[in-house]
């Protein structure tokens, strides 16, 4: 089964899905992981990326508190910079977002404003899949993150662990869609489970250990996906059992699954990258409740997980970074909501971050159709932290070449 | 526009070749024998498959026979509804919307007597990837109506007819597309996509495809695409070597006429209906068949229903099934005729929500298909359809009675039935006598050995253990 394994593999030049490839076949093949760049990067260093779902209004994340044009485009929405949360004198926090400010003023948030990039696009849709794919011009199956693991382990090399990479939501998000390396989409602990007809279980158990390779050679890729499948669950409960959160996570979903993300960093899970989202920040009407609970929630969780992971002593080895598909429209419409629009800021935080702010606020004067204009292309943030912080030749996954920013 | 080179390395996903070397006589029509077996392939792979009763209908019809029944069906079709109906398509409730819609068709796959004609229609889909995702409900049915009705005829008119369609005109933006400001969206896609594939034209190709497909607007109220002259540029084009003043018809003859077009076809229809990654020869062979038959589908499709490779070893269950195909499939086999109205999501789960392909790009398919997350969807979905007995609306027809009349409660020949029935017996002796096991052993759960007690449920137990081995995920 090896030997034509391999076959396949070196004859055929094509993936043979390097997430369930055999342990006994790895050792043979004497496989090893590519190095990283630098020798400085730490190999435990784990990346969290955090979807703002929705398109996520920026100006009344990051406030202009002392722009009067501001306030002029916002005079019912606008934050009142008696209660903003100052950065500087010009810029400061949705007061929903106090948790965050006191991580920020412990230097573990950058702030990178004026995110985007050229020929902006509005549907929820396209916008989403240009973020997670890293790929304006043209459209792309793979995320960005899904080729990092390919290009990580290629086709002859298994990830350390099954979950290396971990969807916390059921279904796989783009950015994490890969070719080989298999990427489990986990939306709750209890849930992600074989479920079988009452006393089914242990036959199927066996149906699938004992699965030969077959004539097809998709069939011994189903068998070895088929016992990821069985057995994940399983393994996934167990290897979590050692890690005991040291911090009160809050009750909502989004805390929840920071929650189980610090498990699977810190226990024998091993994930280095997880995807988790929240939302919906698609605020066309009355925004400022919906936002700011949010904006609040948002906060409050990304407290709770660093001051678990740094009981832990591991919070130095964890970079989350947000994104949203699209901010908002400058101006406030009638129903005291924004529409969609373009740039935006976003947040990278904890690690080795070097907290403040980078890139100045988006001109309210100098816009583009009512839009604010970018001046950070966001594909210089993903090779960022590819390259500072995973270690990988950002040219390696991002079409063409960006500059990247001193934040980590 | 920039060179993008990283495309290329990743997609598309390409798959596995079946091991072996291709038939001296590929496309020439099968004479051999025509089993079960060889019925049921054929009517899983130009269908959704069927219960034990359709597989032997066919069988008896043999393969010319089974073949022109599905290519030319003889009677009426169920009177299905030619939309959804109004209160689902303008609700404002937009999740209402999309899951109604994608009912609407999954029924028909499920119910239809002209299985070959969903199936291209399925296909056509996947080919002309449009998402619900951006286009309104309404506009999506009209097109998946498009692809039923013109799916099995002449590629140039569908072609023709896929670039004026409403919904195609607002998910590439060719409504926008005018002579003061062309828009290429929809022209890189025909060239790239739908009809040449990559390297086989230029940008300037690109560019003046844009111009000739020029004015043709959309009317948001009469959601009807019209033709504007005045928003048309008329000048001269150079495309694809040809110059005069194109328009769109114009542009559609020039790109069938090419063999490139002929071979990307015959590819795109190898990989769906055959095997991944069809021998250059193979594609050939077809794309000769394709163009000396004038572009014809159907035509196209009974040269390949009927060949040696179609039925030959490398081509059986060579494939693994899309979503789609896996849970049709599974309710048809279980003589269900009502879909289950949590089968959009479960599909989704599944990694194939029917209207909303990931991109223009359309679903990979091939190993693809296959993760853990998509797997444990199919599983899970399988194990918690067989646990639903009747009077249940949404359970399966496994009939526990029926199999029990037929063989007692005599634990081998129960699992002979059901393999048989399920897998045309494309089982080891081993995965038998597991499932013998099953049904015979006291477990750990403490539940009775096969009788007469719990024959009802351990038959549905056997029935998902089948149904989830994973020979049943290849077509």
């Amino acid at each position: 089964m090896t030997n034509r394994r391999s076959f396949l593999a070196s004859s055929l030049g094509i993936a043979v899905l390097g997430g369930s490839m055999p342990l006994a076949l790895m050792r043979a093949a004497g496989a090893q992981p590519l190095p990283a760049l630098g020798a400085s990067i730490d190999p435990r260093n784990v990346l969290v990326v955090i979807q703002m779902n929705g398109g996520n209004d920026g100006l009344n994340t990051v406030v202009p508190y002392s722009d009067d044009a501001y306030h002029r485009v916002r005079p019912v929405i606008g934050v009142a910079p008696n209660t903003v949360l100052k950065l500087d004198d010009r810029i400061g926090l949705n007061p929903a977002l106090a948790s965050l400010m006191e991580l920020y003023k412990e230097g573990r948030v950058a702030l990178v404003q004026g995110v985007g990039y050229p020929n902006p696009n509005r549907s929820h849709f396209e916008a989403t899949q240009i973020w997670e794919t890293a790929s304006p011009e043209r459209p792309q199956q793979s995320g960005w993150l899904g080729r990092y693991l390919d290009r990580t382990y290629p086709a002859n090399v298994k990830p350390p662990s099954m979950f290396e990479a971990v969807a916390l939501g059921d279904t796989l998000p783009t950015a994490l869609v890969a070719q080989h390396v298999d990427v489990p989409a986990i939306g709750s602990l209890g849930g992600y489970a074989y479920n079988t007809i009452k006393d089914a279980k242990t036959s199927a158990g066996a149906l699938y250990d004992g699965a030969g390779p077959g004539e097809s050679p998709y069939l011994e890729m189903i068998a070895d996906t088929a016992r990821n499948a069985y057995h994940g669950g399983d393994a996934l409960r167990a290897k979590i059992a050692d890690y005991t959160p040291k911090a009160a996570y809050p009750n909502d979903a989004f805390s929840q699954q920071l929650k189980l993300a610090a498990q699977l960093i810190g226990s024998d899970a091993g994930t280095r990258i997880v995807f988790v989202s929240i939302g919906s920040f698609d605020t066309h009407a009355n925004q400022r409740a919906v936002q700011d609970r949010l904006l609040k929630m948002m906060g409050d969780g990304l407290k709770a997980f660093y001051a678990d992971l740094a009981a832990h002593q591991i919070d130095k080895n964890v970079l989350a970074m947000t994104f949203s598909e699209f901010g908002r429209r400058v101006t406030q419409n009638a129903s005291n909501g924004t529409d969609h629009g373009t740039a935006m800021p976003l947040f990278v935080i904890g690690g080795a971050v070097k907290g403040g702010i980078y890139g100045d606020h988006p001109s309210l004067t100098d816009l583009d159709n009512g839009d604010l204009k970018f001046h950070t292309d966001f594909r210089a943030v993903y090779a960022t932290v590819l390259k500072n912080w995973l270690g990988h030749d950002p040219a390696d996954v991002l079409a063409g070449s960006f500059q990247t920013l001193p934040l980590v | 526009m920039r060179d993008i080179k990283l495309d290329t390395s990743t997609d598309p996903q390409v798959g596995f070749r079946p091991p072996g070397s291709l038939d001296p006589e590929p496309l020439a029509p099968y004479s051999g024998r025509f089993t079960v077996r060889h019925a049921a392939h054929l009517l899983r792979r130009a269908g959704f498959g069927g219960a034990q009763a359709d597989v032997a209908r066919a069988q008896s019809l043999g393969m010319p026979g089974a073949v022109d029944a599905l290519l030319h069906p003889e009677g009426d079709d169920f009177d299905f509804p030619a939309y959804p109906a109004n209160d689902v398509l303008y609700t404002m409730n937009g999740g209402m919307a999309r899951s109604g819609t994608q009912l609407w068709w999954l029924d028909r796959m499920l119910r239809t007597k002209r299985p070959l004609t969903e199936k291209m229609t399925l296909f056509w889909h996947g080919h002309f990837a449009t998402s619900i995702d951006k286009v309104p409900a309404a506009l999506m049915a009209e097109q998946i109506n498009l692809f039923r009705a013109q799916g099995m005829g002449n590629f140039r008119t569908l072609l023709a007819s896929v670039s004026v369609d409403p919904a195609m005109s607002v998910w590439l933006d060719n409504r926008y597309n005018t002579k003061a400001h062309p828009n290429e969206n929809y022209a890189r896609e025909v060239m790239e996509l739908f009809a040449l594939g990559l390297g086989n034209y230029t940008e300037d190709d690109v560019k003046n495809a844009a111009r000739a497909f020029t004015g043709w607007t959309y009317n948001n109220k009469t959601q009807q695409v019209v033709f504007n002259p005045k928003l048309h540029d008329d000048d001269t084009k150079t495309f694809l070597g040809h110059t005069g003043p194109f328009g769109l018809q114009d542009v559609v003859a020039i790109i069938v006429s090419r063999p490139v077009h002929q071979r990307f076809i015959a590819r795109a229809l190898l990989e769906y209906f055959v095997y991944s990654d069809p021998e250059p020869e193979l594609i050939e062979g077809l794309a000769q068949t394709y163009a000396l038959s004038g572009y014809d589908i159907a035509k196209t499709m009974g040269t390949i229903l009927r060949s040696n490779v179609f039925y030959s070893t490398r081509a059986y269950r060579a494939i693994p099934k899309s979503p789609i195909e896996f849970a049709i499939g599974l309710l048809r086999y279980a003589g269900t005729t009502h879909v289950p109205a949590n089968l959009p999501y479960a599909l989704r789960r599944m990694g194939q929500e029917p209207l909303a392909p990931p991109s223009v790009k359309g679903w990979d398919g091939g190993p693809a298909w296959i993760n853990t997350n998509t797997l444990l969807a199919r599983f899970n979905y399988v194990n918690a359809l067989a646990a639903q007995a009747p009077p249940k609306a949404d359970a399966p027809n496994i009939q526990p009675d029926a199999i029990v009349a037929q063989t007692g409660f005599d634990a081998p020949r129960v699992v002979e039935a059901i393999v048989s029935a399920a897998l045309q017996d494309d089982v080891t002796r081993d995965v038998r006598e597991t499932i013998v096991g099953y049904l015979t052993q006291s477990d750990a759960v403490g539940s009775a050995p096969f009788g007469r007690e719990n024959y009802q449920q351990k038959i549905r137990g056997a029935v998902a253990l089948t149904l989830n081995l994973p020979v049943n995920q290849l077509n």
